[in-house]
């Protein structure tokens, strides 16, 4: 979250504007020490029912959208790292990215990072039935915890993650809410199978020698 | 004695039989577009939810008119064919399957048969499409509890993330 400030407070000023939502099914209890910290002059919102992953498709976090002044999609779900704090674990360099950012925020649509219409379809998820079955598997789980019943939730996380095995958002929340053990794994067990944490976040796929001057 | 144990091995398949086909009242708890709503009076069958019309309002803010099943401007026309299957009387009630409007709408269901708890998930029109790659709209709160939505950021680029605590 400082990281984003940073850009922020670079990028604000020249009609860009960040939206952080955090996918936190606790809301403020788990997320807010966290905003309070960074001391957001953007929007941080509190999506304790995972809204925002639902609508878009998410699978992990930080995951980024670009949205153009027109709310058509410029560049669809993507890692987003805006700073290196994660580099060790993950292996990716921010600064294409935010070299990305910085063009498409100076070029608009004429920038090279922006997606054609094409591309663009290629890249979204389709609604694949057993992905929206997971969704709303997930969302149970989400309201049977909440409602005090986590035993009860448990099965429904793990339908979740049995239907949609791409989201690390169903594995990472559930682990959270009640510890690895109810999963008879662990992240770092289910990284390594991923093939480890160098491929765990697939890198944002930039255009090759984008934003280079000619 | 195997005699006995066919019987009751019978016995028991007419059992299953009689309680999948019939009705049962129950107790439910419907959660849709993510807020819970407790239905003291619905009816089970085969999995399948239905509640009556002032409960299906109470529940979804959707409303059986002559032209469908609506909310506001929204509105979904039951197939003719088919609109004695989403409606029913029994008992002198009226009665909306509300897992076979689901369907309809294009909308996943999860179901807790032990807390007799079902969940709506999005449906077909709330989803993002590849046809306009519009990017889809929502209103969430913020720490102090005001609302933003991504529609007020027409005008605007707009980076939008996420990021989670755990």
């Amino acid at each position: 979250m400082p990281g984003w400030q940073a850009i922020y407070q670079e990028l604000g000023t020249k009609n860009l504007e960040i939206i952080s939502v955090a996918q936190d099914t606790n809301g403020v209890k788990d997320a807010g020490q966290w905003i309070t910290a960074a001391h957001p002059t953007y929007a941080a919102l509190i999506d304790e029912k995972h809204l925002v992953s639902k609508l878009y498709n998410m699978v992990n976090v930080p995951t980024g959208v670009w949205i153009n002044e027109l709310g058509k999609i410029a560049r669809p779900n993507e890692v987003a790292f805006v700073d290196d704090r994660f580099k060790t674990f993950t292996g990716l360099d921010s600064a294409p990215y935010l070299a990305g950012l910085r063009d498409w925020v100076e070029k608009g649509d004429k920038s090279s990072y922006v997606m054609g219409e094409d591309q663009l379809r290629g890249k979204m998820a389709a609604n694949d039935p057993n992905f929206m079955l997971a969704s709303a598997e997930f969302g149970l789980g989400e309201h049977l915890y909440k409602a005090g019943h986590l035993t009860e939730a448990i099965p429904h996380f793990k339908e979740a993650q049995r239907l949609n095995p791409k989201s690390w958002n169903y594995k990472r929340q559930a682990y959270a809410l009640s510890g690895e053990r109810d999963y008879g794994t662990t992240f770092a067990q289910e990284v390594e199978k991923a093939g480890g944490s160098k491929v765990y976040y697939p890198a944002p796929d930039l255009p090759a020698g984008a934003g280079k001057k000619p | 004695m195997m005699r006995g144990v066919r019987l009751a091995f019978s016995l028991l398949i007419l059992f299953l039989t009689v309680r999948s086909t019939f009705a049962r009242h129950i107790r439910a708890t419907i959660i849709y577009d993510d807020v819970a709503t407790e239905v003291a009076n619905a009816e089970e069958q085969n999995g399948q939810i239905w509640l009556t019309p002032a409960d299906l309002e109470r529940a979804t803010h959707f409303e059986i008119k002559p032209q469908g099943v609506c909310r506001g401007v929204l509105c979904f026309p039951l197939p003719k064919a088919k609109r004695q299957e989403f409606l029913i009387e029994r008992e002198g009630k009226t009665w909306f399957d509300l897992s076979a409007f689901a369907e309809l709408v294009n909308q996943s269901v999860a179901h807790d048969e032990a807390l007799a708890a079902w969940y709506f998930g999005l449906r077909g029109d709330q989803r993002q499409t590849l046809s306009h790659l519009e990017a889809p709209d929502f209103t969430l709160p913020d720490m102090g509890g005001k609302l933003h939505s991504l529609s007020e950021y027409r005008g605007k680029k707009v980076l939008l993330v996420t990021w989670a605590s755990w």
